[in-house]
């Protein structure tokens, strides 16, 4: 190397005579001498002139603005959608939401005023789409609209997309929102998995004509504009949809079709929308949406938007920090700290979510549960009945610290709530009691508990949580508040808690029948659509996702679920929603804790972000802009 | 038995130890409840009423040798079945993930073993001198390092203060230039794509991106090597034909260089060789923290979520690295050292 540099240092000077040449044997006989060690330097030295070019050459390189990627907004919110077929999609449909289009949508931060996107016209009664009864609703269809692929957008390709979805309906999935209204049926199938709807039904839902589609409901519905504002209401190309493998059309098979191992639209998208999907790239983390220049309405501000999923926080923060991220929305409260005050960071906090966390009582924990000790009420375990006493109930819901608990699991950045849903949704009793913590009226109701046995002897419960699951931390400080005061309360009240790995927790809660777990220490529920009947059938209904095996539905609560859903008169259905959260609050089916308030980060080179609290991560790419 | 003879051989004994591998995990994965693996097939929490339904639908409530038999009779037609984690057949996925690994993998080694085996030398030949102690306590610091500590450490130096080497794979010009149709993807490795294509600018950019991941694997993993090598080493210093041939006057390099060395590479090799194919198989925490994803983010997301046919998938292809990597170092050996025969 030493000898290299000085050749070329007298090249360049052109000094070259023989006393140099005498003088580069003499280097490279010093250069041979020396060890492998020697060379191992020369290496490290090449190495880093490398990289230092690299560098020099990223350096100096002219910034060309100061806004990073100025055609391109960078957002992380939020993972990968699990799938792009909306028939699946029930979770992650922002990708979705931005490459296809719905007949309605909201309008902007409103949920409950629409604007028409596909359809001309949003119906309401006044203006005779809906029929008094509210049983049909017209939608005139925009003309000139093409799909990606070329294809005119046709009255039939929206009928073909609702009916293809219920045709569709595969387990677990979001068309029940669908059919509720449409069919009222919560599935295609009965509890055997036979096919329980026939064709006839599902064809005669949706009608089109040359200019209009017209739906058919079994009974009024509420909710039912704002369900076709979502994922399950967008539109498909229908002849593009049969050439991937969907539902052809036809009724004489269409059983075939019904509840596919995998979704036929997985990974793929044609849509109408302002944005056209280019590429997810799973290996690389990346999923790619690019502007259309042939879009129907106005087309959107920047060219292309790109998800990046990184999975680790500490280096999506940095990322953000740098500018290389555009906006990563909520972020974990260890995180909140470092972007306090940092300029180029926009940060809109107290946004109140439509969604809440309870703990829901099981009034009937299965006998064979690993939870309930002994199984008996002699201090070693529980009755599996033990919830099914109200006083029990009382004493924990008066030894629950819920302010206490709110700024320390959330910092105070939660709200507290009287029952199982939000106070931003329709019909919430803003005079509804609430229990407080009050450890002298919990020994009062706990001395009464089993006719006085339950004081005596005591009571030891396992309370499990999911190892991984969502809001971990917070539920471990909730049961952690809840043991301490009961031990308080009576030394002999002994509630331990244990982690479980998640599935087998998950399995439990969900899946078993009677659920051996005595107490869901997090009932976790964001709304599908801003009404309080996607809350109550939830938590109280007998088939709902907390409630169908813990036990304490009664036949009155299923009925006033049932007229609160299928009116449209709002005293009616005032009165329906007041009762239910009278009978939450008096019977103590849960221990209500907070109502969630979320953060928007980004960088204030973003434009036009608003919050809408129902699917607050669906937003629009197209209304956003980057600039100053 | 001739080296073709020796390697087929090989070859042969694999067939039993994937089915081994594969039914070991068949069982395992068994040990859970058919609604515990339902879970996977729940696209969002609030399908998890439906458990007992998708279980079904999955067919997970058959015996489990009916279950294997299905799932090997697919395999032998060639589907490794479909990954939910990845939303993509095993077998894509696995092309897919592990180009990135693949590249990190070839960029470090190199310089995992020269660092590893030079500060070994060094530590042996100055045993029990202050370099040795010096170099022996830096490759402890390195082996003990927490690797997302490092990692992170890396990232917010060189990244966050100085902003010359930041994470992913490429930067945001050159990602939507190889992504676009000018681009010619041949083996999914960047460096060697950008080459192949003539974008010097595209090689650059991804070298620059390979910088800090390799840097903290030398840091965290050179120092296995080193180790190794310094025993061998000093092992190898002890034997009479180096004290033969430091007496008949050879120069002490070349003692050292020539004739210790050499010798005291084997165990050395045999420990770079099952390094590399753990490096091959996945470097979570590297790819997680740089934002690099390799073969080894994807397999650890899928064992979380249960995910059976990309674990199962991702057993099959780590079992064949391993025979692989071990077939070459046997290979290696003979080479090393002409007494050692094969077969």
């Amino acid at each position: 190397m030493a000898q290299i540099l000085y050749t070329f240092t007298l090249l360049k000077n052109k000094r070259v005579n023989s006393k140099h040449i005498g003088k580069i044997r003499e280097i490279r006989m010093i250069w041979k001498s020396k060890s492998a060690i020697t060379k191992m330097q020369a290496l490290a030295i090449v190495i880093i002139i490398v990289v230092a070019a690299i560098a020099a050459y990223y350096l100096t390189r002219p910034t060309p603005t100061l806004i990073k990627n100025p055609d391109t907004i960078i957002t992380t919110v939020y993972g990968p959608p699990s799938t792009l077929d909306p028939a699946f999609a029930y979770d992650g449909i922002v990708q979705i939401m931005n490459v296809y289009e719905t007949l309605i949508f909201f309008d902007k931060e409103h949920i409950d005023r629409f604007r028409p996107v596909l359809a001309t016209e949003v119906p309401t009664i006044e203006n005779g789409l809906i029929s008094p009864d509210g049983l049909t609703y017209i939608f005139p269809i925009r003309k000139g609209v093409k799909f990606h692929n070329g294809n005119p957008l046709t009255p039939e390709d929206v009928e073909y997309s609702f009916e293809r979805m219920m045709v569709c309906d595969p387990d677990g999935g979001p068309v029940w929102m669908l059919l509720q209204p449409l069919l009222d049926r919560y599935c295609t199938r009965d509890e055997n998995g036979n096919i329980a709807v026939s064709a006839e039904e599902i064809d005669k839902a949706v009608e089109s004509n040359a200019t209009h589609v017209i739906f058919h409901l079994k009974k009024p519905y509420p909710a039912f504009l704002q369900i076709l504002s979502l994922s399950v209401g967008v539109i498909l190309d229908k002849e593009w949809c049969i050439e991937q493998g969907c539902w052809p059309g036809t009724w004489n098979n269409w059983t075939e079709y019904n509840n596919p191992s995998t979704p036929p639209l997985d990974t793929k998208m044609m849509g109408t929308g302002p944005f056209k999907f280019e590429k997810w790239d799973r290996s690389a983390g990346e999923f790619i949406i690019v502007r259309n220049e042939d879009y129907w309405g106005e087309p959107a501000k920047v060219k292309r938007v790109v998800w990046k999923f990184i999975p680790e926080w500490s280096t999506k923060i940095m990322m953000f920090l740098k500018g290389d991220i555009d906006i990563i929305a909520d972020v974990p409260k260890a995180y909140i700290q470092q972007l306090e005050g940092v300029e180029g960071i926009v940060c809109f906090k107290d946004l109140p979510l439509l969604a809440i966390i309870t703990m829901v009582f099981n009034f009937n924990i299965s006998s064979t549960s690993p939870y309930i000790g002994s199984g008996k009420l002699d201090g070693e375990g529980i009755p599996p009945n033990f919830f099914a006493d109200k006083y029990v109930r009382l004493g924990f819901a008066y030894s629950f610290p819920y302010e206490e608990y709110i700024q320390e699991a959330y910092l105070g950045e939660a709200k507290r709530i009287a029952t199982c849903i939000p106070d931003n949704i329709p019909f919430y009793n803003p005079e509804q009691e609430m229990y407080s913590l009050n450890l002298t009226k919990a020994e009062e109701c706990f001395r009464k508990a089993f006719n006085g046995e339950l004081w005596e002897k005591g009571f030891k419960v396992t309370v499990p949580y999911g190892i991984g699951m969502d809001y971990e931390e917070e539920t471990r400080i909730a049961l952690e508040m809840l043991a301490e005061n009961l031990r308080e309360v009576n030394p002999k009240f002994q509630l331990i808690i244990q982690g479980v790995e998640l599935t087998t927790y998950e399995a439990q809660l969900y899946g078993e029948d009677p659920s051996p777990v005595p107490l869901n220490a997090a009932a976790m529920w964001w709304a599908d659509f801003a009404d309080p009947d996607n809350f109550f059938s939830g938590f109280m209904g007998s088939a709902g996702m907390y409630s169908w095996n813990m036990y304490f539905s009664t036949p009155y609560i299923d009925e006033l679920l049932a007229n609160g859903s299928s009116t449209l008169d709002p005293e009616v259905r005032r009165e329906v929603y007041y009762e239910l959260q009278r009978i939450y609050h008096d019977e103590v089916l849960g221990i209500p804790l907070v109502q969630l308030i979320g953060r928007w980060y980004q960088r204030d080179w973003i434009k036009g972000w608003y919050f809408r609290p129902v699917w607050e991560e669906v937003v629009l790419y197209s209304e956003l802009e980057k600039g100053y | 038995m001739g080296l073709g003879a020796y390697i087929a051989r090989r070859l042969l004994l694999f067939i039993p130890v994937l089915i081994g591998v594969t039914i070991l995990i068949f069982l395992i994965s068994m040990s859970f409840t058919p609604e515990q693996r339902a879970v996977l097939y729940a696209r969002s929490p609030k399908q998890l009423r439906s458990l007992r339904q998708l279980a079904q639908k999955y067919h997970l409530y058959d015996p489990i040798h009916i279950q294997y038999i299905n799932w090997l009779n697919n395999v032998l037609h060639g589907n490794l079945g479909w990954s939910i984690t990845a939303n993509m057949p095993v077998s894509q996925a696995i092309i897919e993930f592990f180009p990135a690994t693949l590249e990190l993998v070839l960029y470090s080694a190199p310089f995992i073993y020269i660092v590893g085996t030079r500060l070994g030398i060094i530590s042996a030949v100055k045993r029990d001198t202050a370099i040795d102690h010096g170099t022996r306590v830096l490759a402890i610091i390195g082996w003990a390092l927490p690797t997302f500590w490092s990692a992170i450490l890396l990232l917010s130096v060189f990244y966050g203060h100085l902003d010359l080497f930041p994470p992913g794979r490429l930067g945001e010009a050159a990602t939507r230039y190889v992504q676009s149709p000018k681009f010619t993807r041949y083996t999914g490795l960047n460096t060697i794509d950008a080459l192949l294509n003539g974008e010097i600018w595209i090689f650059l950019d991804a070298l620059r991106h390979l910088v800090l991941p390799v840097t903290n694997l030398v840091i965290v993993t050179s120092a296995l090597i080193m180790r190794v090598m310094r025993s061998s080493m000093l092992e190898t210093l002890s034997k009479a034909y180096i004290t033969m041939a430091r007496a008949k006057g050879l120069d002490e390099k070349e003692v050292i260089n020539k004739h210790a060395r050499r010798n005291a590479l084997i165990p050395v090799i045999t420990v770079t060789g099952s390094l590399f194919a753990t490096m091959i198989c996945g470097l979570v925490v590297t790819e997680s923290v740089f934002n690099y994803m390799g073969i080894g983010y994807w397999a650890a997301k899928a064992a979380v979520c249960l995910d059976i046919a990309a674990i199962l998938g991702f057993s099959l292809f780590v079992a064949i690295v391993f025979v692989v990597t071990n077939l070459i170092v046997d290979v290696l050996y003979a080479f090393l050292d002409p007494r050692i025969r094969l077969g």
